[in-house]
């Protein structure tokens, strides 16, 4: 990532939330991949349970949603102005 | 076919007598078993207009080919009977050790009419019956009839329990067993109003083989390993709880009775703040590998409570009733509990009732006992008159719709169910596919039998695809919670498999030894909403019927109008293959192959024929 790229809000819920103590933090990326791995890196405790250390990438249990729209497009364009949550996959309930 | 026993037992609590019959194999290739099977069987023997609270409603319990075959988490008993709370079909899920029992007895269902002369517990030995006085039990909670019963009959009994409220006739009350819940839809009404107040079941039977043993061992194994992986994490260590503040932030968590998507206090009853300051342990159901199940406790001065708490209790005794004290949201989950009463049904009546007040629409009862929002102890007050039918509790105990229907005033509009049934936990104005799905659902809002929120909860859809696109994703995540409560495996299990209809049409197979290919497990899906639609068509559903509330087509918040969910409608209508009105054309039945199926002349039974 070249120096100078802007940081972004992430918040986060559930599981990343307890593992990091943190409701919101910030990081840099340009894209949802590289947002993953700064927070992998920037939270250790995340590489593992939320992110996968070998892609650098979200396990299957989790998603983005960027300006309200769910996705797990690594490539997905986020800037400043943008609004990065991210989550565990699954809603619902058992039966 | 293999993993089931062919045979039900009709259990005639007027005249006290209890007889088997068959069932077809072809029941179980076109319909499964689970919620199929006891939507089939709920469609031969309800008749059309029957009294929800009367004889003639039938209140079924039914087993799958999966059960007792150690898959994961397929320890789920199905039951149905016609809703005291909608008028159309009632089915609900229960888990645990009940499920294995009633296999065990050498019976896949039982069918359950008549009345009761007293108060009784029905004890199903294997194949025996026997009818016990139970006017001793009354007045306690479901736990401890279950110990009761228990004691007197020894512990190798499963007990299926209601409380004060399904005694009294609360009509979404429910019925308990094992610490779980068949809440949803009024079960627990039905139960009381056939004066049962427990169903004692033991089975000692062998479970009947299954048609490949070492594929399904290995099947179970491979499952249950993938069911410890990140695709159930969230529920494993947190629970459902945490979609709270998530639901908040994104502007979908009913709050105040839906007038607000977001609650000011989320993060004080969040999952997480919940998991932290809360938590004590965690449960699972018999043969479940996940475990899913948050105990919490209170944290105040006041009578420590411990109670299993999920998202949908969470949120309609928290953010939906403006209550923001985790003490009383556990207080009242554990109240909802001991009176036997669905908290969603609860928590969203009382939200009514709150709004009421709001706008000072007159109630019955004296106005200082009125329950107001964000007044904990109002709710919790609120909760037990409607438990035991006191006061402003009485009225409230006919659900929100009826509520409104008495009252009058103007209150119908912010009455917040379809069809009677109270809406769960999500906003659907922002929310596309679930306000579909709750709207053409045949058990009224419920999020759990359309399983549409996944679509819209993920990048599946484009936001403006057009309304054909979110009709097709509805009806495919309703047919596969239709094939999930059928074979019956834990909604919790679906990411576990990476291509459901394949690999779980492959594991039927194996179970059943039948042939099953993944769309004909899709059509089956398909099949079991039909049936329980046509049931509903007997019982009197009309097109106006599939709606939501007023206050959520006013466009406001999402744009979410009534012309826009109309359209959705008419979209799922074409995609099922049913005519404008939603009713269902004779060629479907027959493409379904459920015109053999439902023949009028098979229909039971015992005084309905046709
Ligand atoms: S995941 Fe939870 S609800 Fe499902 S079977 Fe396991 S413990 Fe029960």
């Amino acid at each position: 990532m070249s120096t100078g790229t802007a940081t972004v809000r992430v918040e986060l819920f559930g599981t990343p939330q307890l593992l990091t103590g943190q409701r919101q933090v910030e990081v840099p990326g340009r894209t949802l991949h590289e947002i993953a791995g700064v927070l992998a890196q920037e939270f250790p405790v995340l590489a593992g349970p939320v992110i996968d250390p070998a892609t650098g990438w979200l396990n299957g249990g989790y998603i983005f949603v960027v300006d309200g729209r769910f996705t797990r497009d690594a490539s997905y364009p986020v800037g400043p102005e943008s609004s990065v949550l991210l989550v565990s996959a699954q809603a619902g309930g058992a039966s | 076919m293999n993993a089931v026993h062919g045979r039900y037992l009709h259990i005639d609590l007027s005249a006290g007598t209890a007889t088997a019959y068959p069932l077809p194999e072809a029941v179980f290739a076109r319909l499964i078993g689970g919620v199929g099977l006891a939507s089939y069987l709920l469609d031969r023997f309800c008749p059309p207009g029957a009294d929800p609270l009367g004889p003639e409603n039938p209140l079924i319990f039914a087993s799958s080919p999966f059960i007792g075959t150690g898959i994961t988490t397929a320890s789920k008993i199905a039951l149905t009977a016609k809703s005291p709370q909608t008028g159309m079909i009632g089915d609900s899920l229960s888990s645990s050790y009940l499920a294995l029992a009633l296999k065990r007895t050498g019976y896949d269902a039982l069918v359950i009419t008549g009345q009761a002369p007293g108060w009784t517990v029905l004890a199903v030995d294997d194949g025996e019956i026997r009818l016990l006085p139970g006017s001793d039990l009354l007045g306690l909670d479901p736990a401890a009839t279950a110990d009761a019963v228990r004691a007197e009959l020894g512990n190798s009994f499963r007990v299926a329990a209601i409380g004060v409220a399904g005694e009294r006739g609360v009509r979404y009350a429910s019925i308990s067993n094992d610490g779980r819940l068949a809440g949803r839809t009024g079960p627990g009404a039905v139960m009381g109003s056939k004066r049962l107040k427990a169903i004692a079941v033991r089975g000692t039977q062998r479970l009947p083989a299954v048609a490949d043993p070492r594929g399904v061992v290995r099947a179970a194994r491979e499952l249950a390993e993938r069911s410890l992986g990140p695709d159930t994490a969230k529920y494993r260590e947190l629970g459902t709880a945490a979609n709270l503040a998530f639901f908040s932030r994104l502007g979908v968590l009913p709050t105040r009775n839906f007038q607000a998507g977001t609650f000011e206090a989320a993060e004080a009853i969040s999952g997480e703040r919940l998991f932290l300051e809360h938590r004590t342990d965690k449960h699972g159901c018999a043969a479940c590998t996940i475990g899913c199940e948050h105990h919490y406790r209170t944290r105040d001065d006041g009578e420590t409570v411990e109670v299993r708490l999920e998202y949908e209790s969470l949120f309609a005794l928290g953010s939906l009733c403006g209550v923001s004290d985790p003490n009383a949201v556990l207080r009242a989950a554990a109240l909802c509990d001991r009176y036997g009463m669905d908290a969603i049904s609860t928590g969203s009546t009382i939200a009514w009732a709150m709004e009421c007040v709001e706008r000072g629409v007159r109630l019955p009862g004296r106005p200082e006992e009125w329950p107001r929002f964000g007044d904990a102890e109002g709710l919790l007050r609120t909760i037990q008159a409607i438990g035991e039918r006191r006061g402003l509790g009485d009225l409230l105990a006919e659900g929100s719709r009826r509520a409104a229907e008495i009252v009058g005033q103007g209150s119908v509009e912010w009455a917040m169910h379809v069809k009677g049934l109270e809406l769960p936990g999500y906003d659907p104005r922002k929310l596309k596919a679930m306000a579909l799905g709750f709207a053409v659902s045949t058990r009224g809002a419920c999020h759990n039998r359309s399983s549409a929120y996944e679509v819209d909860f993920s990048d599946q859809l484009d936001p403006h695809a057009e309304a054909l696109a979110w009709a097709r994703a509805a009806a495919r995540a309703e047919d596969r919670a239709a094939v999930l409560d059928s074979l019956t495996i834990c909604k919790f299990l679906r990411h576990c498999f990476s291509d459901f209809f394949t690999e779980a049409a492959e594991l039927f197979v194996r179970v059943t030894g039948l042939s099953m290919t993944a769309e004909e497990l899709r059509l089956a899906g398909e099949r079991i909403n039909t049936v329980k639609k046509l049931f509903n068509i007997r019982q009197g559903w009309t097109r106006a019927d599939d709606t939501l509330p007023p206050r959520l087509l006013s466009g406001e918040a999402s744009g979410l109008t009534a012309a826009e969910l109309d359209r959705l409608i008419q979209a799922y209508y074409r995609v099922r293959g049913w005519d404008e009105q939603g009713l269902v054309p004779p060629e479907r039945l027959h493409e379904l192959g459920l015109a053999e199926l439902l023949r009028d002349d098979s229909r039971m039974m015992h005084g309905y024929a046709g």
